[in-house]
């Protein structure tokens, strides 16, 4: 029903304000996207492997500029993704955005509020499809169930950028937290975890730099970032804490028709408590992905990816996790590497179809994390595919 | 004797039309960067003209605010105006300005249809900067010198 209401205010809202998009001081955005997606042996979307239409993301957002220094923007977002994403509406981002310094070479903001992250390559509209290259998008980097702790945070965020004869160069940093619902608890930990985990705060750094007139760019981020858990009853786990750092490197290369994207990302994961037994080890979690993709004409694009994930460095194949378990864990939950080809057209102008295909080596990053559900994913290999048409404006 | 004479120096003729004819299309074709009357700015480099065209920069040097205009992507003028001014592709720009529009740190530049939307808007508005394949101007707006770099 709630999913219906949202389509239907997206379809009123966007016929008034397609062609207002720039009325008065407001500046108003939206996207409509519906999709078909399948994973008929995982629990990626759903734990009967049907074919599914929960891949539904709508959204509207607006700015105000109050004056010359100053602006408020907020988006709100109703998405539908099954096992994915929790269903719901969400306030994705609401801040104030003060300008500190605008020279012709310089610029440095401050937001204030709940902002994005924008320290990812598509970080910052993740939750925006047609601004993505796949519906789907690379796990090593995109984990699915880190989604709405990953996409912003309340707190403050500095952005700096600044250009001279050599090139672009951004700064960002950022602090703050995100609520954690019990919904996203069981997601991302087990549907055993009755207690409350909190995300404490989370401190990101990046900078990126484009060398002047190369089609270049490259950057480097770090996160910082602490979870604390308090158990429940008949939990089985206990108080405890995450403490994660994780260090990422990207690179894109733009030409005329074809272009290609690269990240890499190092992830070092402390756990104090959590498991009585101590079956959760601190890990160095490494991954990265390359893309590819060629513009057959402004309108059509072909993509490739290969994206590679090891869970622990030090258990590439996932023997010590089956050991560790008992065996209740198979060793192919350490691993996940994943091939995707994917076709898009822009068939009207605001308008989209894009189609997916991913053949995937392993079931690291399938939600739950921590006590993973073993009998639906019963196989090493497994595939996805999902095709989405998007309105935007 | 004479025919070869009158011959080459039609021929002459002849080249020196073609080359008229060339050099007022290629002074049709020329891309110009515009804008309106009332700002003080006279030239800008490459990277600062992009700088703006990313909706990095919002305001002139005078405190007033930028109002960007642009074409469609697939408007001759704009793809033009993308590689030999901004040496960035149409659809680099279009992903810039989806980053901003979509994720609350700016806003999209102004879209118009054509040419003349272009020229009529960018007249009107000050602050105003645009870009068109045109020699005929009319007041309220002056072109900008661009200089290269690298």
């Amino acid at each position: 029903m709630t999913k219906f209401l949202v389509v239907y205010l997206l379809c009123t809202f966007s016929f008034f304000l397609a062609n207002l998009s720039h009325a008065g001081e407001f500046v108003w955005h939206g996207f409509g996207a519906q999709g078909v997606i399948q994973s008929s042996d995982s629990n990626y979307i759903n734990e009967s492997g049907d074919v599914s239409f929960s891949l539904t993301e709508v959204g509207l957002n607006t700015s105000y500029r109050i004056n010359q220094k100053l602006r408020v923007s907020a988006q709100g977002i109703y998405i539908n993704d099954g096992n994915r994403f929790n269903e719901g509406l969400r306030l994705d981002y609401l801040f104030l955005d003060y300008q500190l310094l605008s020279t012709p070479s310089w610029n440095v903001n401050a937001h204030l509020g709940r902002y994005k992250n924008y320290h990812w390559l598509y970080s910052a509209t993740r939750d925006v499809p047609h601004t993505m290259p796949t519906i789907v998008l690379p796990q090593s980097s995109y984990f699915d169930a880190f989604r709405d702790a990953s996409l912003g945070s309340d707190g403050i965020s500095l952005i700096a950028q600044h250009h001279n004869e050599l090139g672009e160069l951004d700064m960002r940093w950022s602090y703050g937290n995100t609520s954690v619902n019990q919904e996203q608890t069981e997601n991302l930990m087990s549907e055993f975890a009755t207690g409350e985990l909190e995300h404490d705060f989370d401190t990101q750094f990046s900078l990126s730099f484009s060398p002047l007139s190369s089609g270049v760019a490259m950057g480097v981020s770090m996160l910082r970032t602490d979870f604390s858990y308090d158990a429940g009853n008949n939990d089985v786990f206990i108080d405890g804490k995450a403490k994660l750092f994780r260090l990422m490197l990207n690179l894109t290369y733009s030409a005329e028709f074809w272009d290609i994207n690269a990240e890499a990302m190092r992830e070092r994961t402390d756990f104090i408590g959590l498991l009585s037994n101590g079956g959760i080890k601190d890990t160095v979690a490494e991954g990265g992905y390359v893309q590819g993709r060629l513009f057959l004409t402004p309108q059509v694009t072909l993509l490739a990816r290969i994206d590679m994930f090891d869970a622990d460095k030090d258990d590439r194949h996932g023997r010590l996790l089956q050991q560790n378990s008992g065996g209740a864990v198979p060793d192919y939950f350490a691993y996940r590497d994943q091939i995707t080809f994917g076709a898009s057209w822009d068939f009207h102008a605001n308008w989209r179809v894009r189609a997916e295909f991913h053949k995937v080596k392993g079931r690291a990053r399938l939600a739950p994390v921590f006590i993973p559900d073993t009998v639906t994913n019963d196989s090493e290999y497994w595939d996805i595919w999902a095709l989405q048409v998007i309105y935007w404006f | 004797m004479l025919n070869i004479h009158r011959i080459g120096f039609r021929l002459m003729l002849a080249l020196v039309m073609l080359f008229g004819v060339n050099y007022a299309y290629a002074e049709q074709s020329q891309l110009r960067v515009i804008v309106n009357d009332n700002v003080k700015v006279n030239s800008l480099s490459e990277s600062s003209v992009r700088w703006i065209f990313s909706m990095r920069q919002t305001t002139w040097e005078d405190g007033s605010a930028i109002k960007v205009y642009v074409l469609h992507q697939q408007d001759p003028a704009h793809q033009n105006f993308c590689k030999d001014v901004l040496s960035m592709f149409p659809y680099q720009l279009e992903r810039t300005w989806n980053k901003l529009a979509y994720s609350g740190l700016g806003e999209k530049p102004t879209l118009v249809r054509d040419s003349q939307e272009m020229i009529d808007m960018v007249s009107q508005e000050p602050g105003a900067i645009g870009y068109v394949l045109s020699t005929s101007l009319p007041p309220n707006l002056h072109v900008l010198q661009i200089s290269k770099e690298g």
